[in-house]
């Protein structure tokens, strides 16, 4: 196993939402002024800590709202947790899809070029490395087109091709390989599996035992923002779904649905 | 500084993107960049000259040139304002500096006022205006503008984010600070217990040293100049500042 790549030490992360909604400037000032403003602490992760080495392929599973998402932004550097300490040794490259980085109205080639220089790549770099992006996302007739006449699949082959073009340290993969063909999933497993074995780190969330078992060996199960189980991922997935067998048996709320039982969704 | 200079070549590409996309799909594509202001500035310039007959045509040069900075300046700020919102999904994504979004609306809006001096520079010929070497001050002008400019973008960028009514509150204090700049009108109208307003307005001082080289043919005062800059640093200062203990806060919240 290689050097730690993503280390993170009780890393918590606090949403404030004010029980009376609060979205502009007067509202605020008013409830300053009439005795303070009361809050609704939503811990979207609760002390989490782990380690990620080099050339290991993390799985991220659980319900919505356990906290997937927030995890992924907090490695990729995009959120500060409200505690705890976060490394990340090296570049990370998340996935970019429509909405995040692509433009409809801009070609192809033009997005690429936007999107790598948003990961931090120079032009020199792309320049060099566009035709095997277009190649790997099997665009070659279609890249000198605007992005809003490509497929959502079309679309997120492209935006594989570009973070994984440079063979990043760690690669965020949050729910994008469920939309694409059987093809291009197992080209995808393909590139994973090569980058894995040239040092990269791979995050992936998915909800797809499929995928997790495809890609991870390891794999970890958030619930309620807490790591319920880390380990090797066939076990994990088959306690987790184990527990969702319980839970729909029993017509019941899932057991460790604390009192309250406030989800964070996104 | 260091890390935003790292990007400056996706700068270039959002810059043209902006540039490019606004006209694209229309049949003279780019050129509209250049027809768009001339266009409007053909219609002032007719308004204020002609129709409106007052005394002198240089008035619509003044009327001209102080437009086009203030255009400018609200089109920067409100583009910034609802940059980081408009790039809400890219922002809890990738991790760049967050300036860079509120700053390249800035930098779009700067090209946009770059290629206006074209269409203006035709109108200073056509109309017979005098052109001198206080032309020449024009870029260091224009960088004391985008400096001011994106000082209030940065500052205002990440209070748009917190609160949802910065947006419109904004909108309603630039119309009135357009009302209390001398565009329209030359300073030498308002009566003199009012002009202590005019004085206090900030935006007041970054325009003179614009408009002055163009209309007046001088080569600003030391003073004015000075004026000037004080202004575009404190509003970058606010503005970086802002940025700085708010900045984390962002991707919570938008």
């Amino acid at each position: 196993m290689g050097p730690v790549r993503i280390n993170l030490e009780g890393v918590s992360v606090r949403y404030r939402l004010s029980t009376h909604r609060i979205h502009s400037l007067k509202e605020w000032l008013i409830s300053c002024l009439g005795g303070g403003l009361s809050y609704r602490d939503l811990w979207a992760l609760r002390d989490v800590s782990m380690s990620v080495r080099a050339g290991e392929t993390l799985g991220v599973i659980g319900p919505n709202g356990a906290g997937k998402s927030t995890l992924l932004r907090v490695v990729g550097e995009v959120l500060r947790p409200t505690t705890g300490r976060v490394r990340i040794a090296g570049r990370v490259a998340p996935i970019l899809s429509l909405g995040a980085g692509f433009s409809g109205d801009l070609t192809g080639v033009e997005n690429v070029y936007i999107n790598a220089l948003l990961l931090g790549r120079t032009r020199s770099e792309i320049d060099s490395s566009i035709d095997g992006i277009v190649d790997f996302a099997g665009l070659a007739e279609f890249i000198d087109s605007p992005a809003h006449t490509y497929s959502t699949g079309m679309m997120a082959r492209l935006g594989f091709a570009i973070a994984t073009a440079w063979a990043p340290e760690v690669l965020i993969l949050d729910e994008v390989l469920s939309v694409g063909d059987a093809h291009h999933v197992e080209r995808c497993r393909a590139r994973i599996e090569s980058l894995q074995a040239a040092g990269s780190t791979v995050l992936m969330a998915s909800h797809s035992r499929h995928a997790i078992l495809a890609n991870c060996r390891r794999c970890i199960w958030l619930d309620h923002g807490t790591v319920v189980m880390d380990g090797p991922a066939e076990e994990t997935l088959e306690a987790y779904h184990a527990t969702v067998a319980t839970c729909l048996g029993a017509d019941r709320p899932r057991p460790s649905a604390p009192p309250g039982g406030l989800r964070f969704s996104g | 500084m260091t890390t935003l200079w790292q990007y400056r070549e996706l700068f270039v590409y959002l810059v043209r993107r902006d540039l490019t996309l606004r006209y694209r799909r229309s049949v003279l594509g780019l050129l509209w960049t250049v027809l768009h202001p001339l266009a409007h500035m053909g219609v002032i310039f007719v308004v204020f000259s002609g129709v409106l007959s007052l005394r002198t045509e240089s008035y619509a040069v003044y009327v001209l040139s102080g437009l086009l900075f203030w255009n400018f300046f609200t089109q920067s700020v409100t583009t910034s304002m609802t940059s980081l919102a408009a790039n809400r999904a890219l922002l809890l994504k990738v991790p760049v500096p967050k300036t860079i979004f509120p700053l390249s609306a800035c930098l779009s809006g700067l090209a946009n006022w770059v290629i206006s001096i074209g269409p203006l520079l035709l109108i200073l010929v056509v109309s017979g205006h005098p052109m001198g070497t206080s032309l020449l001050f024009l870029p260091i002008a224009i960088v004391v503008g985008f400096l001011f400019t994106a000082g209030v973008g940065l500052a205002l960028a990440p209070l748009a984010v917190f609160f949802r009514d910065v947006v419109e509150m904004v909108t309603v204090v630039l119309r009135l600070l357009y009302y209390l700049t001398p565009i329209m009108y030359p300073i030498t109208m308002v009566p003199e217990r009012f002009t202590w307003i005019i004085r206090l307005n900030p935006v007041g001082p970054v325009l003179e040293i614009f408009r002055g080289p163009i209309y007046l043919g001088l080569i600003p005062s030391v003073q004015s100049m000075a004026a000037a800059l004080l202004v575009a640093l404190v509003a970058l200062a606010v503005g970086a500042t802002v940025y700085r203990l708010t900045g984390d806060r962002v991707a919570y919240h938008i």
